[in-house]
């Protein structure tokens, strides 16, 4: 138990050294003095006002998945090279071949 | 009473709900920090102990709090958010002493199940986000940035929907959180998920723990290099992480509280549901763990929060008892105890009930509330104003001054009291048996009235008369020299000290005189400063004394009213003038000290004493009637004693500590949930609860108990059935008998049933200092409510309002007989009554009023408030008008519409008043805290005391419309000069707020908002005043005549 018990972490050693403890069965009388702010500093910046995002969570989560569905498609689209598959019309005359 | 109504708190919430520590204040200064509802407390840690720095009040009521510490900064800042889900970020500014808002905002959903088992609110330990869970499936994240700056908060769907406890994980690459939830089929696990910041979701985390103990409700998270969590469970503490799951069986409790000791995690102070302390120890080998041990460390009040100070020094919060310092120490005590309470702080919540009683017989109403819970159930005896505690007191009339003088100057302590009359001065000086008996200084000149009197220097006394002024020498009590006034210029005023003697003579002279050893020299004087007072009320007394080493002038008037002004000790320049009324007689004032301070005690028909707290002048009444002249009177006998002429008396008294509101606590060591005094016995009763602990059996006991008025003393005791639960008492009498008997109303608990289907009604008489029942009914229905109603017993008995008739039987006894009732309630839990109307505050159907008909002997519902209210507390105002408290901590108050056209109108009570108090009020009493002087103002302001959870006692009084129009113009001033900590704002926070709507006060003023403009600073005051036109002397009498209602 002692071992358990000993060795209790210590911030600043002088906290606590001098407290004379009173009396238990009078409860202290600590009033700290009560804040009132005046100043203008109780305003947060204005990019500090936080909102929730107003997208609704359901509409949010469909938006990802419908991303996700449409993502492999365009990606097939995008990765396809002109060479394959589409039509293309022919780049110049001259490229014709000589009737 | 009225529809203009103002509500103040009189002794602030003490409910501690949440405490941290941390540098908030600096880097290197430790503090602690507590929550109180709608308050937070900053504390100092000293070599002297906690010292408190500042009472902070939040706009709301405190949900979470938590400190953390982001990146690149030196100190913590302070994460709160309210239940009306707001947030902010605090910090503290050191170089200006206050607290600044570093960001703030409003986290609610607009469709969303608020959590059933409280809000979470959670920061991850590497600050990359803020995690709440308000509402059900849901879990919110306000993301940081890489500066620090909050962004856009987005939610997440959680698929677990009964939580019981999220914390983030340690040392995580990326946030993760630990969720502890409870399955449909009741059974509770853990799982782990990391925040996907990116994609706004959650990916499964590393880990999970299916099947944890039943009672599994706390996750205590792990630092490095353990990392991992604790869960606390009622038989059972496991510690799990991705490599490691250890578990020990406990002794079944429920943990309450937890505080972190160590940095490393390796040791924990666990507080349990019966208050005893535990420290977990996490044992482990080259960061691997090990296994966990608990060791029993002793008692202290039940915790609802716990912080490790440092030094081994422990603040332990409270709910249902005071909080604490504790120490905990290397080897126990006698009693095996490694706790050592070093402070208390008092707590008077959970306030279930109270009584408002005159127990001094002084017209001055005391509060004693049923407060705390469990163990830690107690009475508390509030009572405002200073209390002389009378040592000795001798008939004397007429008196006209008194003042106590020393045999030698170095003498401590004073041996004379000088006594004036109209045409003579008496000596009276403590004799060898401690007893006070006249004696003589035959120097001074005893067949006139003695004008002032004091020590002097080199062993002298100065005694001035309206003649002449002489110079007695203290041990021969010889006079030594004398000074006559010039013939056709007696002396009016005179004052002195050791050195000086200053005189004012008819005609307008100022003589002044200093003390040499046996002579008097003199000296001219210079006018220094004039300050014109205007009107044309004479000035009776003045003092110049320091506060807090500020130096004041005290100006007290022959109507009762004071001026106080700032004295600048080098120029003699007189600032800040302020004028408070504390009476309506002339005014003598008079310096004495307590425990090493000066205070002034202003003497007249209302005794004051004048003391400065925090730099601001308070005033606090004397509990006595009429006070004419005071000294201080330091005898070996008496020592630190008042003198105090009064209605003919001359009495010797030790003063009560300077406070305003005194409690004293009378501990049960059980849980006191309803009183009820009678004034005939001079008794309380109090319906109480005790838990006995036998083997791992909890069993309760209900009991019915007596105790004496003045030592509070158990005198007899009922104990009540099994199951059996006291729900109600009053004293009363009926008609056609004299005696009075103490009623109470029970309910028998039944763990099968859903709502009590029996209880009962008994009669108890006071005899010989014994409860002795006289009659007994039973009742379908828990009895909620008692009431005296015309003679006869009003029951509420679950559903139904219940008239019983006391009979005499043929054979002398006497019983209840049922004469009527009334239907149609949900479940009618207060009654209130006035003349033949009934007012019902219904479990959920709000108020209704009900009539009783002498003639057909029927009660009918006369109105209802369709609103569907879910009551705590109601209070009939006046014949019209109706208080209520609802269980969202808002007051409001409707209006019999007894002229309205048709049948539908004046079947409905209108709502004329809405408020949000955010406090949960139990009881409502008519009555005063202060002492009601019919010929002050405020004497005449009609008052309700409320008692609610968080101990907060409150002042409901009404006011006439002029004054509440005026106060209601301030408060709006006051809104745009004191600001909301945290940008929260006052509007809101005092809109009506449920489910269904949220509507702007109104009817209703915020006393605590109101007498805060006496704190604010001069040019503060000036500029409300200007924007008020209305001078701000004006004002500060105006406010502070309020601040005297509590």
């Amino acid at each position: 138990m002692g071992s358990m018990l000993g060795d209790w972490p210590s911030f600043d050693p002088h906290n606590f050294s001098q407290l004379r403890p009173s009396d238990p069965l009078n409860p202290s009388k600590m009033t700290p003095v009560t804040y009132h702010p005046t100043h203008d500093r109780t305003i947060p910046p204005p990019n500090q006002v936080i909102s929730s995002e107003s997208k609704n969570i359901i509409l949010r989560h469909l938006y990802q998945h419908a991303d996700e569905k449409l993502r492999p498609k365009r990606a097939a689209f995008e990765n396809l090279t002109p060479e394959q598959g589409c039509k293309h019309p022919r780049a110049s005359a001259s490229d014709m071949p000589p009737h | 009473m009225s529809i203009w109504n103002y509500v103040v708190t009189a002794h602030k919430p003490t409910n501690v709900t949440h405490s941290c520590v941390g540098n908030f204040t600096g880097p290197q200064e430790l503090n602690l920090i507590i929550a109180k509802c709608t308050r937070i407390e900053i504390h100092l840690l000293t070599p002297q102990g906690l010292q408190p720095m500042l009472d902070v009040p939040i706009y709301g009521r405190i949900a979470t709090l938590e400190l953390f510490r982001p990146h690149g900064e030196a100190q913590d800042f302070l994460f709160i958010a309210t239940e009306r889900y707001k947030f902010c970020v605090l910090q503290w500014d050191a170089e200006a002493a206050e607290v600044i808002t570093r960001a703030m905002g409003d986290v609610s959903d607009r469709i969303g199940r608020p959590t059933d088992n409280g809000q979470i609110g959670i920061i991850d330990p590497e600050c990359r986000l803020i995690g709440l869970h308000l509402y059900d499936g849901l879990f919110k994240v306000i993301p940081f940035d890489n500066k620090g700056q909050l962004k856009e908060a987005f939610n997440i769907r959680l698929e677990e929907l009964q939580v019981l406890d999220i914390k983030f994980l340690y040392s995580c690459p990326k946030p993760t959180i630990v969720v502890l939830y409870q399955d449909n089929k009741d059974a509770r696990h853990v799982k782990t998920y990391e925040v996907a910041l990116k994609d706004k979701d959650f990916v499964e985390g590393p880990w999970s723990q299916n099947n944890l103990d039943n009672g599994a409700a706390l996750l205590i998270p792990v630092p490095p290099p353990l990392c991992g969590v604790l869960i606390i469970g009622e038989g059972t503490i496991v510690y799990c992480s991705a490599s490691a799951f250890k578990a020990i069986p406990i002794n079944p409790s429920i943990t309450r509280a937890y505080g972190r000791v160590d940095a490393d995690g390796s040791r924990y102070l666990l507080g349990d549901h019966a208050g005893l302390l535990h420290l977990l120890v996490i044992t482990h080998e080259k960061e691997k763990v090990t296994g966990l041990k608990i060791e029993l460390l002793g008692e202290t009040s039940i915790a609802s929060t716990i912080s490790y100070l440092d030094n081994a020094f422990v603040y332990v919060g409270s709910s249902y008892g005071d909080s604490q310092l504790i120490k905990l120490n290397l080897q126990p005590d006698a009693k095996g105890s490694y706790v050592e309470v070093l402070e208390r702080y008092v707590n008077l919540g959970p306030i279930v009930d109270f009584c408002v009683v005159d127990l001094e017989r002084q017209g001055q109403g005391q509060v004693v509330t049923c407060s705390g819970a469990y163990k830690d159930g107690s009475l508390r005896i509030v009572r405002n104003g200073i209390g002389i505690n009378e040592q000795a007191s001798v008939e004397l009339q007429g008196i006209k001054g008194m003042w106590s003088l020393r045999s030698a100057t170095d003498d401590p302590f004073d041996t004379f009291l000088v006594v004036s009359f109209i045409s003579e001065t008496r000596i009276l000086a403590m004799n060898l048996e401690d007893e006070l008996e006249e004696t003589e200084i035959e120097g001074f000149c005893s067949q006139v009235q003695t004008l002032f009197c004091h020590d002097a220097v080199y062993n002298q006394l100065v005694q001035v008369t309206s003649s002449s002024v002489r110079l007695v020498s203290s041990t021969t009590r010889e006079l030594r020299n004398e000074w006559h006034a010039p013939s056709g210029y007696s002396v009016n005023v005179a004052t002195a000290n050791a050195t000086q003697v200053l005189l004012a003579t008819g005609g307008g002279h100022l003589v002044y005189l200093e003390i040499g050893d046996g002579y008097f020299r003199f000296h001219d004087l210079n006018l220094i400063t004039k300050e014109h007072l205007g009107g044309e009320i004479i000035p009776r007394s003045v003092l110049l004394c320091a506060f807090e080493g500020i130096s004041y002038l005290l100006c007290a008037l022959g109507d009762g009213h004071l001026l106080n002004f700032l004295l600048n000790m080098n120029s003699g320049e007189l600032t800040d003038r302020k004028k408070v009324s504390l009476g309506t007689q002339p005014i003598t004032l008079r310096t004495f000290s307590s425990k090493n301070t000066t205070h002034v005690f202003a003497a007249s028909d209302r005794p004051t004493v004048i003391y400065s707290s925090n730099k601001k002048l308070l005033y606090s009444n004397v509990n006595l009637k009429e006070v004419s002249h005071m000294c201080p009177f330091n005898s070996a006998a008496f020592p630190d004693s008042l003198a105090i002429a009064k209605e003919g008396e001359l009495t010797i008294g030790t003063i009560d500590d300077i406070q305003k509101l005194h409690i004293r606590s009378i501990p049960l060591g059980e849980h006191a949930r309803r009183i009820c005094h009678q004034e005939q016995s001079r008794t309380f009763a109090i319906s109480s609860m005790k838990y006995c602990q036998s083997n791992a059996e909890e069993t309760e006991m209900h009991f019915i108990r007596l105790l004496d008025d003045q030592t509070f003393e158990f005198i007899s005791t009922y104990p009540l059935d099994q199951y059996e639960n006291g729900c109600s008492i009053l004293s009363c009498s009926f008609s056609d008998d004299t005696n009075v008997y103490y009623c109470v109303g029970t309910a028998y608990v039944m763990p099968e049933e859903n709502e009590p289907t029996k209880g009962r009604i008994l009669v108890f008489i006071v005899e010989d200092g014994k409860l002795q029942l006289i009659a007994e009914k039973e009742t379908k229905g828990a009895v909620y409510s008692l009431n005296a109603f015309n003679g006869k017993l009003l029951a509420a008995i679950n559903q139904k309002i219940q008239l019983y008739k006391w009979m005499l039987r043929d054979d002398g006894t006497r019983e209840l007989q049922s004469e009527c009732g009334h239907h149609g309630h949900i479940l009618a839990l207060y009654v209130q009554t006035r003349g033949d109307f009934i007012v019902v505050g219904d479990l959920m159907k709000s108020f209704s009023l009900l009539i009783y008909k002498h003639e057909e002997g029927a009660i009918e519902e006369r109105a209802r408030d369709y609103n569907a209210n879910w009551m705590s507390a109601v209070e009939i105002l006046d014949d019209d008008i109706y208080l209520g408290a609802e269980n969202n901590f808002n007051l409001f108050t409707v209006r019999k519409n007894s002229e309205g056209a048709t049948d539908e109108e004046r079947g409905r009570l209108e709502v004329v008043g809405e408020y949000h108090l955010g406090e949960f009020i139990n009881r409502f009493r008519h009555g005063s805290l202060v002492m009601r002087l019919p010929d002050s103002d405020v004497g005449q302001i009609p008052t309700v005391i409320f008692g609610t959870v968080n101990g907060v006692i409150g002042v409901i009084a009404s006011l006439p419309r002029d004054q509440y129009i005026f106060l209601e113009k301030l408060q709006a001033n006051l809104r745009k000069v004191i600001k909301g900590v945290g940008g929260l704002s006052h509007e809101q926070w005092r809109s009506f707020y449920n489910e269904k709507k949220t509507v702007d006060a109104k009817n209703f003023l915020d006393g605590d908002l109101i007498e805060s403009f006496l704190d604010l600073g001069r040019s503060r005051m000036e500029e409300i005043s200007k924007a008020m036109s209305v001078p701000v002397e004006e004002l500060m009498k105006r406010v502070e005549e309020l601040t005297r209602l509590h």
